[in-house]
């Protein structure tokens, strides 16, 4: 059954969230922000499964009651939300490249001018 | 003219004028501020156009995309529906992008790549815009993602200006652990509940709250809180306002955290109908609170202009989490009141902190001063956005703020429970250190001695000048009218948040919410019954009538004694008035309450140790606040 699936989406999440509270190296909390989108991915995807379903592809005609096939707004939703971690992911290691130009370092504890 | 595609419209000429802009910007830039002016007032002129069939015929407009109607009462398509609550955040939008608009003319015009700025601009606002309006909770995510991303960008603008690219890092963390649970969140409630339109899910929800959506609502409303910048999650916005333009400062305080407010508003009002569940409200009560004290105290410490107003900022939006929080027509009045107040009054002076940066070139406090001899029309405009922040009748804020204390204490008369009456105390104790923060910054950046350095400063150009201007007269407009404001945008608001039957019934046919068992919860006009404003308008006009009078009149050597001719030379009174020149005292305008600093030492030492700074710090509070939410939620509703 898809149990494993929301297990494991979950704990993608959570060790997700644990890369960003623990590592200080600014690229690895990017990493873990990507995992926790990976997390959120495998989940939106698992929803929409029913076993023993089919590709969502259908014309009007071919559709009769009984048709047995998978949720297809999951896959769209997933589809986008891909989309969205890849460009959080480009964002922040642009802004990564920036932020080591500009103090010579990665690690988050030096980068902290703004406190207080 | 069919209005019914005007908020579609308003979203896309926004999106649209932003694309053009890539395309166009560079070659001149005269025609890039007239996309930008075009796509701006343009959605400004669709949003106000329908005030009259929404907010005064009731009417709720909605537009399914491509016709995709709901089938055998499931919703299928993407819908948008602009009800009383959307149109009212939507108004706020609109006339903050206009605003902000017209002032980044001038302000930004030393600056490189603008054309980036524009995009960014427009593309955050058409977001903000398409995020209040919609009626599909995933549309709602994807705009929440658009409009972070843009937020980060404009933070990180101008680069060249140290903390800018550090403000934008946290800010981008910070915000996407909010958008992934605001994502896991509606997929939970997709699993549950097999749709993602708001009107649809809140019929199914109603009454009936599952562990599952239990939980997607724990999450959900983190990440709007993530959004809205309540306090374990504001120190980013700190950042970021302090290190972005100051016309997009305005925009984040005027729209992009009032995104949050109307999420979490949404959220609670509308798609689960959760405040009658007593927990909750306590919860975030006392959200807000800690949210307005820990902002105010905060403010009270800082040393920079703009670091300073962002901290404000953040809390005056936990007076609004409070008021939302109590569950009452009254408190949702005052809360949505002092939402649209803290639009105009907090973009005004931050306005008022552009000019002051453009002139000077700095916003450190220990720095300016004595400006308002050269800035005369930039310290009326801050002054008047002081006076309403701080409460002062007859301004805006003491209108909103009065309705909230009201609120709060009637709910502590009503429940009996002497929580609400900590809450009560709470608001009017911040109320009051607003107005000693602001006099502090008053006195630090317009009053007291010009240093020598800004003697050539001038007042800030006209362009600049005319969005500060309207917002002072709002801000006084909508203190002394308040009623009218009440009668036709606030209350209208309010009520639509409480009675949602025609909110699902115009979405998905009339009679789906009878047939769900959704049930209206009365709304009662709000009332300000004890004291009125005018009353205090009308004061105000006398004291300032009699302060004009004794000026006018006493003019000349009141207070002084002139010493001449012979008695001057026999150095008799000598002993009076020869004297010292008197010497400039040792505390700075910007160091105003040392005593009070002084006094709470330790609570200073521990609140700014807790702002460190560093990253990982504030990714473990949004996560440590998120699993309290989860905790309470589970532990003490279910």
């Amino acid at each position: 059954m898809m149990i494993v699936n929301y297990v494991a989406s979950v704990l993608l999440v959570v060790l997700g969230l644990y890369t960003i509270i623990t590592k200080k190296n600014i690229i690895k909390i990017v990493l873990g922000t990507g995992i926790v989108d990976y997390g959120i991915n495998l989940f939106i995807v698992s929803v929409g499964f029913t076993p023993g379903g089919t590709a969502p592809i259908f014309t009007i005609n071919e559709i009769v009651s009984g048709s047995h096939f998978v949720d297809p707004v999951p896959q769209a939703l997933t589809l986008t939300s891909i989309v969205i971690g890849a460009c959080v992911d480009a964002m922040a290691l642009s802004l990564c490249i920036k932020l080591y130009k500009q103090y010579k370092t990665t690690n988050a504890d030096e980068i902290r001018r703004l406190h207080g | 003219m069919n209005y019914v595609h005007f908020p579609v419209l308003a979203v896309m000429l926004l999106f649209l004028t932003a694309f053009l802009i890539v395309i166009f910007g560079r070659l001149s830039s005269v025609l890039r501020n007239a996309l930008a002016l075009i796509g701006s007032a343009g959605a400004f002129a669709m949003i106000v156009y329908l005030i009259k069939p929404v907010m005064i015929d009731g009417e709720i407009i909605s537009y399914w995309m491509g016709n995709w109607e709901p089938v055998a009462g499931y919703a299928i398509g993407i819908g948008y529906e602009i009800d009383q609550l959307g149109l009212f955040f939507a108004l706020l939008v609109v006339s903050t992008i206009l605003l902000s608009c017209i002032y980044s003319f001038k302000y930004m015009e030393k600056d490189s790549s603008l054309e980036f700025y524009y995009v960014l601009f427009l593309m955050m606002s058409g977001a903000v815009l398409g995020l209040v309006l919609t009626g599909d909770v995933f549309n709602m995510f994807i705009m929440i993602e658009i409009m972070t991303f843009s937020a980060v960008g404009l933070t990180a603008f101008r680069n060249n200006r140290w903390g800018a690219v550090e403000a934008a890092f946290k800010y981008l963390i910070i915000g996407t652990i909010g958008s992934s649970l605001i994502l896991f969140g509606i997929a939970m409630l997709y699993a549950d509940c097999h749709t993602l339109n708001m009107a649809q899910l809140s019929s199914i929800l109603s009454g009936n709250i599952n562990p599952a959506s239990l939980m997607a609502f724990a999450m959900m409303l983190t990440g709007l809180g993530i959004k809205s910048f309540i306090v374990p999650f504001h120190a980013p916005a700190a950042d970021a306002y302090t290190a972005a333009p100051s016309s997009i400062s305005m925009v984040f305080s005027g729209m992009v955290n009032k995104a949050g407010v109307y999420g979490i508003i949404r959220l609670v009002y509308i798609i689960f109908r959760a405040m009658d569940i007593r927990q909750l409200q306590y919860l975030l009560a006392a959200f807000g609170a800690v949210t307005m004290f820990i902002g105010v105290t905060m403010a009270l410490a800082q040393h920079d202009f703009k670091r300073l107003l962002a901290f404000h900022s953040i809390s005056q939006i936990g007076y609004v989490i409070t008021a939302v929080s109590l569950g009452t027509a009254l408190g949702l009045t005052g809360g949505l009141f002092h939402a649209m107040n803290h639009t105009l009054f907090k973009g005004l002076l931050f306005l008022c902190a552009g000019a002051v940066l453009k002139e000077t070139g700095t916003t450190n406090l220990d720095k300016l001063g004595g400006l308002s001899k050269k800035m005369p029309k930039t310290t009326i405009c801050f002054l008047i956005g002081a006076f309403s922040i701080s409460g002062i009748p007859p301004f805006n804020g003491f209108a909103s703020k009065w309705l909230i204390y009201q609120a709060a204490f009637s709910k502590a008369v009503e429940t009996g429970n002497f929580f609400f009456v900590i809450i009560t105390v709470c608001a009017v104790v911040v109320s009051v250190m607003t107005l000693a923060s602001f006099i502090k910054v008053t006195q630090a950046v317009f009053f007291g001695q010009l240093p020598e350095k800004f003697e050539n400063v001038k007042e800030a150009p006209f362009l600049m000048r005319l969005p500060m201007w309207i917002m002072a007269i709002c801000c006084v407009l909508s203190g002394v009218f308040y009623g009218f404001v009440d009668k036709y945008l606030v209350g209208p608001a309010a009520g639509a948040a409480l009675g949602v039957s025609h909110y699902i019934d115009t979405m998905m046919g009339s009679g789906y919410a009878a047939a769900a068992g959704v049930t209206d919860i009365k709304a009662a006009p709000a009332q300000f019954s004890y004291w009125d404003p005018i009353i205090w308008l009308v004061l105000f006009v006398i004291v300032l009538a009699a302060v004009c009078f004794v000026m006018v009149t006493g003019k000349g050597d009141r207070g002084r004694i002139s010493v001449s001719g012979k008695a001057a030379e026999d150095g008799k009174y000598a002993t009076f008035f020869s004297g010292e020149k008197s010497l400039p005292s040792h505390v700075s305008g910007s160091d105003l309450f040392w005593g009070f600093k002084k006094d709470w030492k330790k609570y200073f030492a521990v609140i700014e140790d807790l702002h460190s700074g560093v990253v990982n710090d504030y990714a473990l509070w949004a996560v440590a606040a998120s699993a309290l939410i989860i905790v309470v939620l589970f532990g003490f509703v279910r």
